[in-house]
């Protein structure tokens, strides 16, 4: 019984460490961080992945405080199984 | 006999012991990642509520509906997300002039979801059959283009109890897949009702001409053992504000398809203040029975004969989220009646927590 519960805390661990190490987080990088040239490219990309993906279902929103918008967008990538850099340009265009 | 028990109660404390270790290193990895988000997400209460006012074949019917929708992120890769259905259907019953009606609640989905990695979401708990387009992403009453659901909704839909893994990919820099796949167990747990089958979706997307196809399988591990299958297609052309839709689908019950169009009068110069906040919808569907007609009962919520129906349809958007629709269909089927529908929806989004960013 002691070894099974240490193997799955073992497996646990691994798992957590896997899977912190494989996922890309929904980092979105400070507005101070980028050249404006790069954030006008960014919000432009974010805007043409907005249309091409949210807005075949829905109108545009609001933009939303930028930790509420963070939680939308979660939840729309797994409700629309949208890719992961779809899911970051369309976040930095909705909280810029 | 003395150290017997007493070996027992330390081989159970060192378990307790373990457990707790499990338990704080699934938080303490949760509250970890969660520092290193450049923005923490927030719990929110959102979801949409509507009134709409329904006319089937001379009959009114007083339709208030609420879908809360309540979202919980854990650290930077966990989501628990609920969503329920609060809906009535007031009619007036015999000489009486008063409406009743019971208010029907449902739970459609209580998911935890786990981002494993960019590709794949893990999800488990009760969640919407990813079958076709319409439930997982157009049902919501502010979503939607018409208030009606299309005939053949209820093949391969509603809600399943069970895992599924899901997730979106692109194969090269203009085609997307995206695809989901579950198993379901059969309960017959109050608002936990579903039953065991397995399927899953798949679909590519176009980016540059803005075009998903799509295809949907399910086969059912219980009663008659059926299959269901299904296809979806949708096209928004770059240049002009409109939506197309598409979806056929086959199962015990019978078989359908719904093709729908929906056109943003946002084109128009004249009066454009108003125009833009406009669209034009249009809907044609048919329902063809299966050639058992007990299956098309109301376990399978589906007609019991072939049906057409045309349905046109007008929103007005005042405002995110806040939009007005009417619209008139056709049943034709064994007898022939109209559908009209009138009402307003709308979408709320409250944060459950603090917005300023730390």
């Amino acid at each position: 019984m002691r070894e099974r519960t240490a193997i799955l805390l073992g497996l646990m661990a691994f798992f957590s460490c896997y899977s912190n190490a494989g996922s890309r987080k929904e980092v979105i990088p400070p507005a101070a961080a980028v050249s404006s040239r790069e954030q006008e490219t960014m919000r432009a990309e974010g805007e043409k992945r907005f249309y091409s993906n949210c807005a075949r279902c829905h109108a545009a929103p609001h933009k939303f405080p930028p930790r509420m918008m963070t939680t939308i967008v979660r939840h729309m990538r797994v409700r629309a199984t949208i890719t992961d850099d779809d899911m970051k340009f369309i976040l930095f265009y909705m909280t810029q | 006999m003395y150290s017997v028990s007493t070996r027992a109660v330390s081989l159970r404390q060192s378990q307790r012991l373990l457990w707790g270790a499990a338990a704080f290193l699934i938080v303490w990895s949760a509250w970890a990642r969660a520092q290193d988000s450049a923005i923490r997400p927030v719990p929110i209460l959102t979801g949409s509520a509507g009134y709409f006012n329904n006319v089937v074949a001379g009959e009114t019917q007083l339709t208030p509906v609420i879908m809360p929708v309540m979202l919980v992120p854990l650290g930077d890769q966990w989501l628990v997300e609920s969503r329920g259905t609060f809906r009535a259907e007031f009619e007036r019953s015999g000489s009486e002039n008063a409406y009743g009606g019971k208010v029907e609640k449902e739970l459609d989905y209580l998911q935890l979801d786990y981002i494993a990695n960019p590709r794949v979401t893990v999800t488990a708990g009760r969640f919407l059959t990813p079958f076709g387009i319409y439930n997982e992403r157009l049902y919501p009453i502010w979503i939607r283009d018409l208030q009606t659901t299309p005939l053949i909704f209820p093949i391969g839909t509603g809600s399943s109890d069970g895992v599924m893994v899901r997730g979106g990919l692109p194969l090269s820099s203009t085609i997307n897949l995206n695809y989901a796949t579950y198993f379901s167990a059969a309960s017959e747990v109050p608002a936990f009702e579903s039953q065991r089958n397995v399927g899953g979706r798949a679909g590519l997307f176009l980016t540059r001409p803005r075009v998903e196809v799509g295809g949907s399988w399910q086969k059912s591990l219980q009663g008659e053992r059926s299959v269901a299958v299904g296809g979806h297609f949708a096209w928004q052309p770059p240049p002009i504000p409109l939506n197309f839709r598409l979806e056929y689908a086959h199962g015990y019950g019978g078989s359908g398809y719904w093709v729908e169009g929906a056109y943003r009068l946002s084109q128009i110069r004249k009066w454009n203040s108003v125009m833009r906040r406009m669209e034009l919808v249009g809907r044609m569907q048919q329902f063809f029975a299966g050639e058992e007609e007990e299956a098309s009962d109301d376990e399978y919520q589906l007609p019991h004969s072939n049906v057409q129906q045309p349905d046109v349809g007008l929103n007005y958007y005042f405002r995110d989220g806040l939009k007005a629709s009417a619209s008139y269909g056709r049943w034709l089927g064994r007898r022939d009646y109209n559908v009209w529908s009138v009402g307003v929806a709308y979408r709320f989004a409250v944060p459950l927590g603090s917005v300023k960013e730390q």
